[in-house]
This record gives structure tokens, C-alpha cells and sequence, in this order.
């Protein structure tokens, strides 16, 4: 950001006097924190970074300002991946500009891949398995991958990967479908991969960074101790590794496989964007202030810094991540991702506040029906993404 | 002494009245002895009225605005004003009663209060009963190491026994698998989930967390009860042969039982509305299967994006609930005489 804010006053000299006030504020924090600043009116930033599945729902809660004739007039805007800017716009305006993006694929480590003797990474739902039950056999002591039930981001990879879906859009309506044949494969075999004993008991109730709220632990932490043989999360998860990780350099990634392979499951598309706060008084040194943020220089240096993609098509395909061992693997994941519906406005809901999917792998995984399971689960789903309501 | 040694003396020499009830009285002017009657009257509410201003102020207002809240529509939008806060009757209220989530998160508040109420209330005064009978020393010492397990917050007590029961270094399900089976221990404690998978091993440990913490308090409420017993009174008891469960039921118990109703109203409220303990443990908010009422309601209220009118009535039915046994207690109070 320093580097940032002197580029800002260089390439602006009238705001040569404007000083930049950056807050950095727990991500777990952030939607409480600007829940407070919209009812309180106090503490608002100008500017935010903020989740791209939170951007529909803050914009509809009237949380941040309409930029489309900003964005409209934007050098950059012809560079950037469209189905990110399309995440932003909400009924023809747009609220925020994309600044980073992410998808999440497997980590492995390549020395206990070779004590197991797997040569080439799996590409299909049986390979997946067998490999991760080579990799108890092999290396004892550790655990063969992660199925959390709280890590939707992940689970939704293998419901489209079956080429099943959570839910449609259907004239303006949403249907749930997770009872459909395929997205029923993909939520069985990630339950399965728990009840196989790939997944460890331990991470019943847990995220991929242990106990929902903690910001480290619980998967991650085992996988970088070299505990667990392969991790689902994105190249971001370096930045909570514990500090005594293990076998670093033998780090790679290969894209969560799809149900028969060849190609990838679809990856959810997370990342962030910048957005103005609708009540900030500076908009207009706001805007300037995003577009040197954003830049493809900046936004870049800043993405790979947390593990991350900047937002612009010519740099995706540069040919700067594909040659990286630990960073090609999600590159191929980024090529095939999907977003809906957990960008619709009231997914937060669905996800944060009912928890709809994480309650359901939970009850699988202790043994609850499994159709009657699913159908209620599909039922809630469409009610609150329609209504906001479970029933 | 004064007074009646006054009554008892010849009247003074300026011709005071005497009053019905026999005591003397200097003459005043009618209307001022009307204006200290009232003033008597009216004195005791004037005492009471700042306290009751404050609890008006900080206490009644907000429930009534929660109250008000409960029947509308009201969330962020409404809070900007950018739409209109609509009544919406019972809607609130229906949705949570048809909630099953609500039930499971009643049934654990309950389940949690039954059991750990008299537990705490049994455990505090066998302490209190084993400090009153030692040394002053030991008992000093006692107390204090008991004080500092209840002057500890509740966060770093929560983290501390989530750690104590981590499935990968905690030091329980380290010394369960070491257990041989026939004890209940076995390898399969190792790495066993306390906290995030079902409500019973969550609880049991918020349980043992609340116990842990609570019991000096009552401990230390029950020596100062005790200390107020005249010794003879057991002496009697130890003369007639009574066994000391017989004295405690006979003798103590009767004695300290308006203090052990407010320990008991104390520990329901307390313990039925546990919210911090209960939140860490289970991974805040994390497992829906492991809500209690407290963290029911903090999901429907801070959650994005937040919905203060289902929030607010949810928390009108845990203070009604509460209420209630509030309302049990002053009764049994007021029937038998107590002041406590």
C-alpha cells in the first residue's frame, strides 16, 4: 500500500496533501464491521475491499455507491474477466470492480506422492480416492484428504463437478436442485470421502481453518505440518500455514477433479473487489484512488502476494502461472469456474446465516437419511435464495 | 433510651401536645406537620427514584423498544430509512416458533440450566461447608485459588478448555487414549472432537467450564451464611446426636435457605442464558445443531444481512421465560417472609 499511495500522489498531484487512512480489519470480521457502519453511520471507510459473493447483498442493503459511469469510462474495463465484472453489476449498475481473484484446487506434497508411489495426479472422483487412500497407507500417521462440512467453496466444486448444481435461476425464480442425480453424486461421495475414513472426525463442524471463526488450524494446519495428504483450499491458504511448516518446497496443486474426468470440476470463483461506500464524501478521489489500486501493475503485485489472480485476462494468460509448480494447478482450476448462485443477493443468507449446506453434510456424515436429507436441504435452499427465508 | 426517657420525664415548659401514641411533640403549625406526613409517605419512593430512573432509562425503554421492534420488519434498509418499516403482527413470532432450530436450541438452554444449576448449587456448597470447617489458612488459601477460577474471564477460560480438549494436542483426549478401555479410555479418544460435532460432548465441556467457574461464588456466599449461624445451634445439634447430614438439613439448611433461593434465582439466570462460554466452544456460529437460545438469537441478529425484528423477538421470549421464574421466585419470597 505504500508504494501504492505514492503512486496515487504522483499520478494526482492535487492530492499531493490527501492523506490515506488504511484499516485492516480480520476478514471474519468484515461483514459485522460494515453491518455496524451502515446502522451506526460512524467508522465507514471511502473505500473497502470486500468479498465478491458480499457484494450483491451489500449493494442491495444500500451499503455501497453505484459507479457505473465510472467504471463505464475505465481504461482497464475491457481487460478485466467479464464474468467478474458481470458479479458486480446488479440490474444494468455496477458497484464494485473486481481486484483480485481466486479459485480453490488441491494441494499436495509432492515426497509423500512418490512414498506412495502415485506418478501423476488424479483427474476423476475413483482416482482421487484410491490416491488418497495410497497416501495413508504409505506415509502412516496422517490423513488421506479434508471434507469439512463447513466449506461450501469447496463442496459445490464436486455437485458441479457430478455437472450437477445447487440451484437455478428459472424465470426469475430460483429452484433448488440439489436432488437432481448428479448433484446427489457429488454430495454422496464428499460425505463419503468422512465416512471412508479419508477425512478425519475431526473436522465434523469445522472449516478448512478449524473451528468456524478461528483463522488458522484444523486442515490447514495439519496440511502444512504434513498431516494430511491432500487439502482442498486456494493458493491464498500460505498466508495462515503455522510457521514451522514442513516440506515447503515439495508443495504443488493439481484442480479438484470432476466426477469422470478429463477436465476439471467447475471451481467457484472467489476473490474481491474495491467498492465506494455509498455515504463516503470523496467519490471522486475515491474512484482515482481505485483506479491506482487497481491498475494491472498494482493489482498483480498485490494478488501474488496473498497467492492470488489479478482480475485482467492478459495476465491469466501470460504464461507467468502455468510455469509455477505450486501456482500452475490453480491456474488450470481458474480456466473453468463458476459463480451462481452464490453471488445471488441473498446467498449470504442460505450460506452464513442458515448454513443450509454445512448442516447438511454435518447430518450426512452422522449418519441422518440420505434423500429425505437432501430433499429438505434443496427445499431451504430455494426458499431463502427466493425469500430469504428457510420456509 | 432518649425517647423514653423523654416520655418518662416531667412535660417541658412550652406546653407540647401529645400525640395518640403517647409521645411528646413540640407545637408546630398544622400545615407542617400535614407536609412531614406526606413527606414521610412520599420519602422512601423519593430514595428509590434514581435508581428507578436508571432502570427506566437503561432497562425499560430498550425491552419496550424491542418490544416494538419485534412486530415490524426491521433491518439495515429500515435503519437508512431506504424502506419503510412495516408492521408485521406476529410474523416474527410465527416464523420462530415454526423454526425447528428454535426448538433444538430451547430443548439444549434447558437441558444445560436442569443440570447444571443444582450441580453448581451442590458443588459451591460443599466448598462453603469445607471452608467454614477449616483453619483460617487452609481456608484463605482455598478461597483464593477458587476466586481466581471465577475472576477469570470468560473468553480466556473458554479458549483455555478448548485447547485443554483440542483433538490434536489437547492434554484430555492425550490422557484418555492412555486410559486402558476397561477405565472408558481407549485409542479411539485420540483426536476425538469435543467441540464442533454434536451438542452433548460441546456442552459437557461448557459444563464443566460454567461449574468450574461459578461454585465460588456460591462457595463464598455460603461461608458468609455460615459465619452468621450462632455456633451453638450446631452445638445443640452435635449434643442431641444429630449426624452433620441431619444438622445441615435441620439446622443450616432452614437458616441460609433465603440465601440459597437467590443463589438459585442467580444461577437459573445465569445459566439459561449462557451465552460467551457456549459460543466459543461450539465454533461461534459455526454448528447449528450446538445453538443455544443465546446464540440462536445472535445469528438471526448479526449475521449478514441482519433481521433486528426477529432478533428482538427472540430475545422478548428469552426475557419472558426468564421472567417468569423470576416472577415464581418473588412469590415464594413474599410467602414466606423472606428479605433476601
Amino acid at each position: 500500500m505504500t508504494g501504492v499511495e505514492a503512486q496515487f500522489k504522483k499520478d494526482y498531484p492535487a492530492y499531493k496533501n490527501t492523506k490515506i487512512n488504511v484499516v485492516w480489519v480480520p476478514w471474519t470480521n468484515a461483514t459485522s464491521d460494515f453491518n455496524t457502519a451502515l446502522t451506526s453511520g460512524k467508522n465507514a471507510p471511502d473505500i473497502t475491499e470486500i468479498g465478491n459473493t458480499e457484494t450483491p447483498t451489500e449493494a442491495e442493503l444500500g451499503g455501497l455507491a453505484n459507479i457505473t459511469s465510472e467504471v463505464d469510462g475505465w481504461t482497464n474495463k475491457s481487460d478485466v474477466v467479464p464474468g467478474m465484472l458481470a458479479n458486480d453489476t446488479s440490474g444494468g449498475d455496477v458497484y464494485a470492480v473486481p481486484w483480485f481473484g481466486g479459485v480453490r484446487g488441491i494441494w499436495y506434497n509432492k515426497s509423500q506422492f512418490a512414498k506412495a508411489g502415485i506418478t501423476s495426479t488424479p483427474t476423476t472422483w475413483a482416482e482421487l480416492t484410491a490416491d488418497a487412500k495410497k497416501l495413508m497407507q504409505k506415509n502412516p500417521g496422517i490423513y488421506g484428504i479434508d471434507a469439512p462440512t463447513n466449506d461450501t467453496d469447496a463442496l459445490v466444486s464436486f455437485i458441479w463437478g457430478a455437472g450437477g448444481q445447487v440451484a437455478t435461476q428459472q424465470n426469475g425464480k430460483w429452484v433448488g436442485d440439489l436432488t437432481s442425480a448428479a448433484s446427489e453424486a457429488g454430495i454422496k461421495y464428499y460425505v463419503d470421502l468422512y465416512k471412508d475414513g479419508l477425512s478425519p472426525a475431526k473436522y465434523v463442524g469445522q472449516t478448512e481453518l478449524g473451528n468456524p471463526g478461528a483463522t488458522s488450524g484444523g486442515p490447514n494446519e495439519d496440511f502444512a505440518l504434513g498431516k494430511l495428504g491432500l487439502y482442498i483450499d486456494g493458493p491464498w491458504a500460505s498466508a495462515e500455514f503455522p510457521a514451522n511448516a514442513v516440506d515447503k518446497s515439495d508443495w504443488a496443486s493439481f484442480p479438484i477433479p470432476s466426477e469422470n474426468g478429463p477436465n476439471p470440476a467447475p471451481a467457484f470463483a472467489g476473490g474481491s473487489d474495491l467498492a465506494i461506500w455509498a455515504t463516503s464524501k470523496y467519490k471522486t478521489a475515491d474512484w482515482d484512488l481505485i483506479q491506482v489500486m487497481d491498475s494491472e501493475s498494482n493489482s498483480t503485485t498485490f494478488a501474488n502476494l496473498q497467492g492470488f489472480f489479478p482480475p485482467y485476462t492478459s495476465k491469466l494468460t501470460g504464461g507467468d502461472y502455468s510455469s509455477s509448480q505450486l501456482m500452475s494447478g490453480f491456474a488450470k482450476a481458474a480456466t473453468s469456474t463458476q459463480i451462481s448462485p452464490l453471488n445471488a443477493k441473498n446467498w449470504s443468507i442460505a450460506d452464513e446465516t442458515d448454513e443450509v449446506l454445512p448442516t447438511l453434510i454435518k447430518s450426512l456424515d452422522q449418519g441422518a437419511n440420505f434423500a429425505s436429507s437432501v430433499a429438505k436441504a434443496n427445499t431451504q435452499i430455494a426458499n431463502v435464495l427466493n425469500t430469504g427465508q428457510e420456509s | 433510651m432518649l425517647g423514653s426517657q423523654k416520655r418518662a420525664g416531667p412535660p417541658p415548659a412550652s406546653s407540647p401536645t401529645v400525640t395518640a401514641n403517647g409521645q411528646w411533640r413540640s407545637p408546630l403549625p398544622v400545615r407542617f406537620l400535614v407536609g412531614r406526613k406526606t413527606r414521610r409517605l412520599a420519602a422512601p419512593y423519593l430514595l428509590l427514584l434514581p435508581s428507578a430512573a436508571l432502570l427506566i432509562l437503561l432497562l425499560l425503554w430498550p425491552t419496550i423498544q424491542i418490544g416494538i421492534y419485534s412486530f415490524q420488519n426491521y433491518g439495515i434498509p429500515q435503519v437508512l430509512g431506504t424502506m419503510p418499516t412495516q408492521w408485521v403482527g406476529f410474523a416474527n413470532y410465527s416464523q420462530i416458533f415454526s423454526d425447528p432450530e428454535f426448538w433444538s436450541s430451547l430443548k439444549i438452554s434447558v437441558v444445560f440450566a436442569v443440570i447444571v444449576v443444582p450441580l453448581t448449587l451442590i458443588v459451591g456448597t460443599l466448598v462453603g461447608l469445607l471452608l467454614n470447617a477449616l483453619g483460617r489458612r487452609m481456608a484463605a488459601f482455598v478461597s483464593t485459588t477458587a476466586l481466581l477460577a471465577w475472576a477469570m474471564p470468560p473468553v480466556s477460560a473458554s479458549v483455555l478448555f478448548v485447547w485443554l480438549f483440542d483433538p490434536d494436542g489437547g492434554v484430555v483426549d492425550w490422557t484418555l487414549a492412555r486410559i486402558p478401555s476397561w477405565l472408558g479410555g481407549g485409542a479411539h479418544w485420540a483426536g476425538y472432537n469435543w467441540t464442533t460435532s454434536s451438542a452433548v460432548p460441546a456442552y459437557t465441556i461448557v459444563l464443566l467450564l460454567v461449574v468450574w467457574q461459578a461454585f465460588p461464588f456460591i462457595a463464598v456466599s455460603v461461608l458468609a451464611g455460615l459465619k452468621m449461624i450462632p455456633s451453638e445451634l450446631g452445638e445443640a445439634a452435635r449434643v442431641d446426636g444429630a449426624s452433620p447430614w441431619r444438622s445441615f438439613w435441620s439446622v443450616t439448611f432452614p437458616i441460609l435457605k433465603p440465601i440459597f433461593m437467590v443463589l438459585l434465582l442467580l444461577s437459573v439466570i445465569w445459566d439459561f442464558g449462557i451465552f460467551t462460554q457456549a459460543y466459543l466452544v461450539t465454533g461461534e456460529l459455526g454448528n447449528r445443531n450446538e445453538y443455544n437460545l443465546g446464540i440462536y438469537a445472535y445469528d438471526k441478529a448479526f449475521t449478514t444481512p441482519p433481521s433486528y425484528g426477529l432478533a428482538s423477538a427472540m430475545a422478548l421470549i428469552l426475557t419472558l421465560v426468564l421472567l417468569v421464574i423470576s416472577i415464581w421466585y418473588v412469590r415464594a419470597n413474599v410467602k414466606q417472609g423472606a428479605t433476601a
